[in-house]
């Protein structure tokens, strides 16, 4: 393995990998992909694949908390963030999960370090970022511009798009300030939109029309059809089959299918393309879809051409090699351990012309801080960013019955973007259709206290529990964070894993432009239950983690799993980690993918984003390899 | 020697005393000839899906997961199949009927005039049920090279058909169905290939090669062939898919049918399977017990499915989301059935029957 040289190393196999990994074999690079997991639905062996897959809906069944890593092994060689570890922090760090918390409030987030990476555990919201969202210096004076703007972006959100295989009504997408041509003339997607659920139905009929004041405005606010990474039925005027290198160009092209009769055909599970060939309404897309029928990066592994990629998993890298006169990387060293929770490994340096590190905001910030890599702007690691998510969840006057369908399939997205934003947060508010799953633990805490509290039984416990949990109301108000230096990943000696790699040291907290947004989204939730009738049972226990206090109320606010910052893109070398084409500007042949890139978060959970940047980026792999 | 190598395999025992006989089957001369052998080919497409059904039903949950996997995907195909030949069908202007009364068949079912008496029951998943499946699945050898007033195999019923087509064709357009009855591929989904919209000569061809393809594989071929038959790109032919549960092996790119599959261990536990009474019928079973009652739930289900898809292959497309819900509706009752104990160490299970 050591003595050969690929054209290209990538590190990590979640989706920003994965696509750059596609891209490349496609135009006939050879690639080495190193994986820090379990093997797990890598390889191209079908039964193999489908046998792993069982393996984690079971662990899934037999977990008592369902949260999002509950399905998938947690190798000590290759530790994943758990939810479940997170706690208060007072006064000394917490190190009692894989990140050690230093505050003062906890990193709320979690990802997967496993072949296919998040996106085994992601929801499946695709949004695009609003063109104000590349340009809030500009707009609003708040954090920064990026290098590049929505147009640059947009073919390639049409990449992520295709690759995804996202299910969305084009013509019902209204977001504030989109402009004209937002999907371009004629754009449609993929797949027709995922039906909306029952709940979603109920809630759009009781918003219409509703006013509600902020900031001394008023405000109509309206629903949206969410656009999804999950099968649904294909639109017969998608015309692209897939993405290629265009070597004449140099560029990335969609490519129009060859015949006029073909229609887009849904990408089913890595195991059986038959199946998950539509949404089937399980509604555990978080943390696992059953039948694969949300997109997850195995898919676009799976279709990479094999014989130009060779894959190493369990092989967790440790340290980016640098010649010092050129500053160009010459190596990846990496352990690779022979079993999981093993404490032996045998290391190695893997050798490419370019080398792509795609392990996740946090773990490349890590690989980076310890390689002592892109260090002229001393931004590594800084910039952590996640949507604070803020819950309210009441009683509708009828029954809505959540769970019918996927865990989302309607959004408010009308405090996406507008001139508040100079004041304070923009946010999202997407319909959940979980029940009060997220905040309270329900159903199992309303089984309990049904039947220990109120001590019921028989027929009354039955239809105390029908009515209860099939009006249950939760919204989410998903609140931008700002790049902040003090918010950051660093590494010390203290703190090492099971085969002596750094864990993830993480300082953490929420700024007054952030709380803003948490007392301006409380305030449109009320209005908005006050109008709709709906019961508001929505409190906020100051000894839950994540508390905290503006103007005289408290607050709970919740990680969404979107892991952001961390080498952020910009203009110079003094103010970023990365330069407008991901290229590291210390390192001319290190290129930096996934959502550590970003340099602002906006409203949109930002897989989409990060994927449309991952076609980017491997364009940009595609012409320094010539 | 007679009839089971006219038209290999039970497939073919929907043809009786009632229904087109074999020399009807001879050459296609006429436009209602012609639909009348498409209506066939649908109920053969059907009539192995309830055994299929009861055995992969059978297989208790997350046990034997690569056989149900085997099991359920040639199932799906069989269901392609039949929405195929309803395209065929309606392409000619003719009207597919899936939901009269004779169209699921009473099993045990033997097969009519077999001088081998091999008989299809609804078994549970043993080892006696995939060797019927793979007499089910299996093509007609050299020993019954085609003849001209017979059918070796359903390759060569389709051929026929396929040969009527043309030579009617040639003497006027018989495509004259109308295109909104076609279920498109958007449409149809999870069924092991894709659907084709058959409006012309080159379609139908194109239709009829996918359901032979899938189902026969290499016809008259299965013992000697030289072609490239396994492997990861390669689509088994369901007679083989079969053979490696049956023998509990893979098969590996370099085995030939002669040879067998010789490649890595495919577990099946015949013992984790519910112990299921077969060939079952609700009146064995008084009318108004719970078993009656969930086992007529069941065949009400499983007929709403073929009267919803019936409307579907009848220009009523909306239909089909039904259906679907339907099916997933039919697996849970088949597995609670498969979970009521009915005295002797058995358990009840689904019948299969027509109900209105």
């Amino acid at each position: 393995m050591e003595n050969k040289e690929y054209d290209v190393v990538i590190v990590g196999s979640g989706i920003a990998g994965a696509i750059v990994a596609k891209t490349l074999t496609q135009a006939g690079k050879q690639v080495l992909l190193l994986e820090a997991g379990l093997e797990a639905g890598m390889a191209f062996d079908t039964d193999g694949a489908y046998k792993n897959y069982q393996e984690y809906l079971r662990s899934y069944y037999l977990a008592l908390a369902k949260v999002p890593n509950a399905p998938y092994p947690d190798v000590k060689d290759a530790e994943s963030p758990n939810v479940l570890d997170m706690t208060q922090i007072n006064g000394k760090p917490d190190t009692k999960g894989y990140f050690v918390q230093n505050g003062p409030l906890p990193f709320a987030s979690d990802y997967a370090r496993a072949a296919g990476g998040t996106t085994l555990h992601w929801l499946g919201t695709c949004l695009r970022m609003l063109p104000n969202d590349f340009k809030m210096h500009t707009e609003y004076g708040q954090a920064v511009d990026w290098p590049i703007d929505y147009e640059y972006l947009k073919p390639y959100y049409e990449m992520a798009e295709r690759e995804i295989g996202v299910s969305c009504d084009v013509q019902e997408q209204h977001y504030p300030n989109m402009g004209g041509d937002f999907f371009g003339k004629d754009y449609v997607f993929p797949m027709y939109k995922i039906p909306q659920s029952y709940i979603d139905k109920h809630f759009i009929e009781g918003l219409n029309g509703l006013k509600v004041s902020l900031n001394g405005d008023v405000y109509v606010p309206w629903c949206t059809s969410t656009p999804q990474g999950r099968n649904s039925t294909p639109n017969e005027k998608y015309r692209y089959a897939g993405t290629g290198w265009n070597a004449t160009k140099k560029k990335l092209e969609m490519q129009p299918f060859p015949k006029r009769s073909e229609v887009y055909e849904p990408v089913g599970a890595i195991w059986d393309p038959y199946a998950g060939q539509r949404c089937e309404g399980n509604a555990s897309c978080v943390p696992i879809c059953p039948v694969q029928a949300k997109y997850n990066a195995l898919k676009t592994l799976k279709s990479a051409k094999k014989e130009h990629l060779t894959l190493m998993s369990q092989t967790v890298a440790t340290e980016i090699q640098i010649d010092s006169s050129t500053g160009n990387i010459t190596g990846v060293a990496y352990k690779q351990y022979p079993q999981a929770d093993s404490k032996e490994y045998v290391s190695g340096i893997a050798k490419g012309k370019i080398y792509v590190l795609a392990a996740n905001a946090i773990e490349n910030a890590k690989l980076l801080l310890a390689s002592d890599a892109c260090k002229t702007s001393d931004q590594v690691g800084r910039n952590l960013m996640d949507h604070m998510v803020l819950l309210t969840w009441g009683l509708m006057k009828e029954k809505v019955f959540p769970f019918r369908g996927p865990g989302s399939t309607t959004n408010i997205p009308t405090f996406r973007d507008g001139s508040f934003r100079k004041q304070h947060a923009a946010w999202i508010s997407p319909i959940d259709n979980w029940g009060w799953g997220w905040p309270t633990g329900s159903p199992d805490t309303d089984l309990d206290h049904a039947v220990s509290t109120l001590n019921l039984f028989g027929n009354d416990l039955k239809n105390y529990l029908g009515d209860l949990l099939s009006r249950q109301l939760l919204l989410h108000f998903e609140c931008e964070q700002l790049p902040e230096k003090s918010n950051r990943v660093t590494i010390s000696k203290k703190y090492l894993d099971n085969i002596g790699n750094y864990r993830p040291v993480i300082d953490y907290n929420v700024s007054d432009y952030t709380k803003k947004a948490f007392k301006a989204s409380k305030s449109v939730s009320d209005q908005i239950f006050a109008g709709m009738g709906v019961q508001d049972f929505t409190s906020y226990p100051s000894n839950e983690p994540d508390y905290t206090t503006y103007d005289g109320q408290g607050y709970v606010f919740r990680g969404a799993g979107h892991v952001v910052g961390t080498h952020c893109m910009g203009t110079t070398a003094k103010n970023s980690v990365v330069n407008r084409d991901q290229q590291a500007w210390d390192h001319k042949n290190l290129f930096l993918v996934g959502a550590g890139n970003m340099a602002t978060l906006g409203t949109s959970n930002p897989t989409l984003t990060l994927a449309a940047l991952s076609f980017a980026a491997a364009e940009n792999v595609l012409k320094a390899l010539k | 020697m007679e009839t089971n190598q006219l038209i290999s395999g039970i497939r073919h025992r929907l043809v009786r005393s009632g229904e087109p006989t074999l020399t009807d089957f001879n050459k296609i001369t006429t436009l209602d000839s012609l639909r009348k052998h498409l209506q066939v080919a649908i109920e053969l497409e059907h009539s192995t899906i309830p055994p299929y059904l009861f055995a992969l039903y059978s297989i208790r949950e997350n046990t034997n997961e690569v056989a149900a996997r085997i099991i359920k995907g040639v199932v799906m195909e069989e269901m392609l199949h039949m929405i195929l030949a309803c395209n065929i069908l309606n392409a000619v202007d003719g009207r597919p009927d899936i939901s009269h009364p004779g169209f699921i068949p009473e099993y045990p079912t033997y097969l009519p005039h077999s001088n081998q008496s091999f008989e299809v029951n609804l078994q549970k998943f043993s080892r006696p049920a995939i060797e019927t499946f793979l007499k089910i699945e299996k093509p007609s050898g050299k020993g019954a090279p085609p003849e001209a007033d017979r059918y070796a195999s359903i390759g060569q019923f389709y051929e026929a058909i396929l040969d009527g087509m043309e030579r009617l064709q040639a003497k006027g357009n018989i495509f004259t169905g109308k295109a909104s009855r076609q279920i498109t591929p958007e449409q149809f989904y999870g069924g092991g290939g894709g659907v084709v919209v058959v409006h012309d000569l080159a379609s139908a061809h194109e239709a009829i090669a996918e359901i032979v393809g899938q189902g026969e594989g290499i016809d008259g071929t299965i013992e000697d062939s030289d072609h490239l038959l396994f492997g990861e790109e390669v689509e088994y032919a369901h007679y083989f898919r079969f053979n490696e549960i049956h023998e509990e092996r893979y098969y590996r790119p370099t085995d030939t049918p002669k040879s067998g599959p010789t490649g890595a261990k495919l577990p099946v536990a015949w013992d984790q399977v519910h112990p299921v009474k077969e060939n079952i019928k609700m009146k064995d079973f008084k009318k108004g017990t719970e078993e009656w009652g969930m086992m007529y739930q069941f065949n009400k289900s499983y007929c709403d499915m073929l009267r919803a898809l019936h409307d579907t292959v009848n220009g009523d497309k909306e239909k089909l989301r039904e259906a679907v819900i339907m099916m997933y509706d039919l697996k849970y009752q088949a597995l609670g059935l498969m979970n009521i104990p009915i005295g002797n160490g058995l358990h009840a299970a689904p019948s299969f029957e027509y109900v209105k």
